[in-house]
């Protein structure tokens, strides 16, 4: 019984981090119609820079989640109108072919900026751990699982209340109609992607203090981060994190119980299984 | 899913004729061929094996190049980039036996590689002798060009459990963790019966994806059944992981042991202070008691290596450069530098290297005893080797918290 509840917790823990990776990679794709394939790339260049920050100025890497997520937001906005904008009209092929060129672009440039070394983030807390009862929560998995929440329920208030978020979502709905209400696309499409870049850039300074870094940790990180997405819809960043959460504790209980092997299995069967009864995602509004 | 970037890059590279040139390679070099993972997630280790064969070369034309059929040759190499793919690994040593026509090859990192590749030397009767595939798979199908210079996977954790056996308070039970390659199944395949037979409690035996990045499961039930002893065979990314959750979730089994990461540089910077108490095993060691025709000793190598790429050999590295010395052997023993005579050559070689006595079994593979290490104070310490224990072991491991 210890033994399934410190499971869940730890799925639970698990799949937080897993939303807030993917969140990015959602808004991105709902908004813009891109399908992000350089979004790892993104992650792990976040992980650096929380790293350098870290390692460098020593700013923690929890409190130089804004920094990085400034540093990301800056490098995604001029991603975007630079590169991006070029084939915003092309056909989604376009897309996952320039995006994954990105990625890989920038996973070789990582190499050999940073070296294919392995880091890890390891402020002194890392290790620690709070005790409920027999069930163990590691203190840096649950910063980051607290991270995830207030950034995604921050990201469902920005895009619910705020002008900037109406905008983003009008354009998403209706491109036309946004602009016959003065939207101006070019800011707005390089605005929410850049968004989508930030959110990736922190989620990578998590993943750095809880996991390792290196320049080719961003493929079975978009993988993921798509598997999450479209599990949770792209309508909204709850539906996000519903499938983050989903797909943690699918993985850790599959370990547990099936064998570890059959994870991948597992959250993958998942992902053909939302498409194929819920193509809208586990959250979002069936057609 | 699998993103592959590296393969589109690779078929890419391939029509641009991309890889390193030839350094001024003439009619009498012998060229080496070689692909080696230079880019790509297993980079880091890839590297030992670049470095290694280019010290290698060039010592050995420093030293006057080989001597065979009354000329005298220089070593000349060619190495590829496969990017961590062994697709694409396979079509380049295709293309540097068929197109760039190499004399003998060199081999790539890891044994799925090897695995792969070797089927490109026996088509084409090429000798490969390669020092980065210790799997037992590689040198079962009585291939008669293929030779690897790393002890067999199966016996890596074999001195480990001589060492447990000989404990003051010996462990009893045991976790067996492994990762779904060639390498890391060859290894639990192999450490299954050794556990058995000398009376261990093998309660847990689990199988994992490579490239997975979350333990805390598999940790949760080393916890909750009080695991005495967790040996896991994988990648460095892998253990990586392992360690970080393990002290996140404070789980301190008595010990545990690890194929890959503990000999190497980069795996106890990345770790700090928490890579201390975690043991692991190596088949050499930077010793002056290892004698070597160009380098002097093994001590004298890991210098010169140091000096000239900033980073601290390990076995890869010193199985890499016996690669490339059992080829100049074997070119001068056969007396020739046609590759069936080398071949033959090399199935009967035997000289000291500094990585040790170089000889290889009917199957083609070295066979030298795995030592074992510990990580003390940061330092990799040499714990028990066929005489017995060497330096006392930090055992058991104390709490993450009493450290």
């Amino acid at each position: 019984m210890d033994l399934l509840a410190q499971v869940l917790a730890n799925g639970v823990l698990l799949g937080g981090l897993y939303a807030v990776m993917a969140l990015g990679l959602a808004l991105a794709w709902g908004v813009l119609n891109i399908v992000n394939l350089a979004h790892g790339s993104f992650i792990m260049l976040g992980g650096y820079a929380a790293w350098y920050l870290f390692t460098w100025l020593h700013i923690d890497p929890f409190l130089g989640l804004p920094l990085t997520a400034a540093m990301m937001f800056a490098l995604g906005y001029a991603l975007q109108r630079g590169v991006l904008n070029l084939i915003v009209r092309a056909p989604m092929f376009n897309t996952l072919l320039l995006t994954f060129g990105l990625d890989v672009v920038l996973s070789y440039l990582a190499q050999i900026v940073f070296s294919a070394d392995f880091r890890t983030i390891n402020p002194p807390y890392a290790g620690s751990q709070l005790n409920l009862g027999a069930v163990v929560l590691p203190v840096a998995r649950l910063g980051a699982f607290t991270a995830a929440i207030v950034l995604t329920v921050g990201m469902w208030l920005f895009l619910l209340h705020t002008r900037i978020g109406r905008a983003i979502r009008a354009t998403a709905q209706n491109l036309n109609a946004a602009r016959l209400y003065g939207v101006e696309p070019r800011h707005l499409y390089a605005l929410t992607f850049a968004i989508g870049c930030a959110l990736a850039g922190a989620s990578g300074a998590l993943y750095g203090t809880v996991s390792q870094i290196n320049p080719y940790i961003g493929a079975t990180l978009t993988a993921k981060s798509f598997a999450i997405a479209i599990i949770g819809g792209l309508d909204n960043p709850l539906g996000v994190l519903v499938g983050g959460l989903f797909l943690g504790l699918i993985e850790s209980l599959t370990a547990l119980y099936i064998g570890p092997t059959w994870s991948d299995v597992a959250s993958f069967g998942i992902l053909v299984l939302v498409l194929i009864v819920r193509p809208t995602g586990l959250l979002g509004r069936t057609a | 899913m699998v993103f592959r970037p590296a393969l589109l890059v690779g078929a890419l590279s391939i029509a641009l004729g991309a890889g390193l040139p030839l350094r001024g390679a003439s009619a009498e070099d012998i060229v080496l061929g070689a692909s080696v993972q230079l880019t790509g997630p297993v980079a880091n280790t890839g590297r030992y094996y670049r470095d290694a064969y280019q010290i290698a070369v060039d010592k050995i034309n420093a030293a006057g190049g080989v001597k065979a059929g009354g000329k005298t040759y220089k070593l000349a190499l060619k190495v590829y980039d496969n990017q961590s793919d062994v697709n694409l690994s396979v079509r380049q040593y295709t293309q540097l036996v068929t197109q760039d026509k190499v004399n003998l090859l060199l081999g790539p990192f890891a044994s799925n590689f090897a695995l792969a590749d070797s089927a490109v030397s026996e088509k084409y009767r090429i000798p490969m002798v390669q020092g980065g595939g210790a799997s037992d798979q590689i040198f079962a199908r009585n291939f008669k060009y293929i030779f690897g210079t790393l002890a067999p996977a199966s016996d890596y954790f074999g001195s480990t459990i001589d060492m447990m056996k000989a404990l003051k308070s010996p462990p009893k039970s045991v976790a067996l963790l492994y990762a779904d390659d060639a390498f890391d199944v060859s290894v639990a395949d192999g450490t299954r019966p050794k556990l058995k037979q000398a009376g261990f409690n093998t309660v847990m035996d689990e199988r994992y994806s490579s490239n997975a990045s979350d333990f805390n499961s598999l940790l949760s039930q080393i916890k909750a059944k009080g695991v005495d002893v967790v040996l896991v065979a994988g990648h460095e990314t892998e253990i990586l992981n392992f360690v970080r959750q393990a002290k996140s979730l404070a789980v301190a089994p008595k010990m545990y042991s690890f194929t890959v990461g503990v000999p190497s540089e980069d795996f106890r910077r990345a770790l700090g202070r928490d890579a201390d108490y975690a043991f692991g095993m190596t088949a050499w060691l930077p010793q002056a008691s290892l004698k070597d025709r160009w380098f002097g000793d093994a001590q004298q190598f890991a210098r010169e290596y140091k000096a000239k790429f900033g980073y601290d050999p390990d076995y890869h590295a010193a199985s890499g450069v016996a690669d490339v010395e059992t080829l100049a052997q074997a070119i001068e023993n056969a007396d020739s530098i046609d590759a069936n005579k080398v071949r033959d050559a090399i199935a009967k070689t035997r000289f000291d290297s500094l990585y040790g006595p170089i000889a290889f079994g009917a199957n083609g593979q070295i066979n030298l005893p795995q030592v074992v290490i510990q990580v003390q104070g940061g330092q990799v310490a040499e714990i028990y080797s066929a005489k017995g224990f060497v330096q006392t072991p930090h055992y058991p491991m104390p709490a993450w918290n009493a450290r």
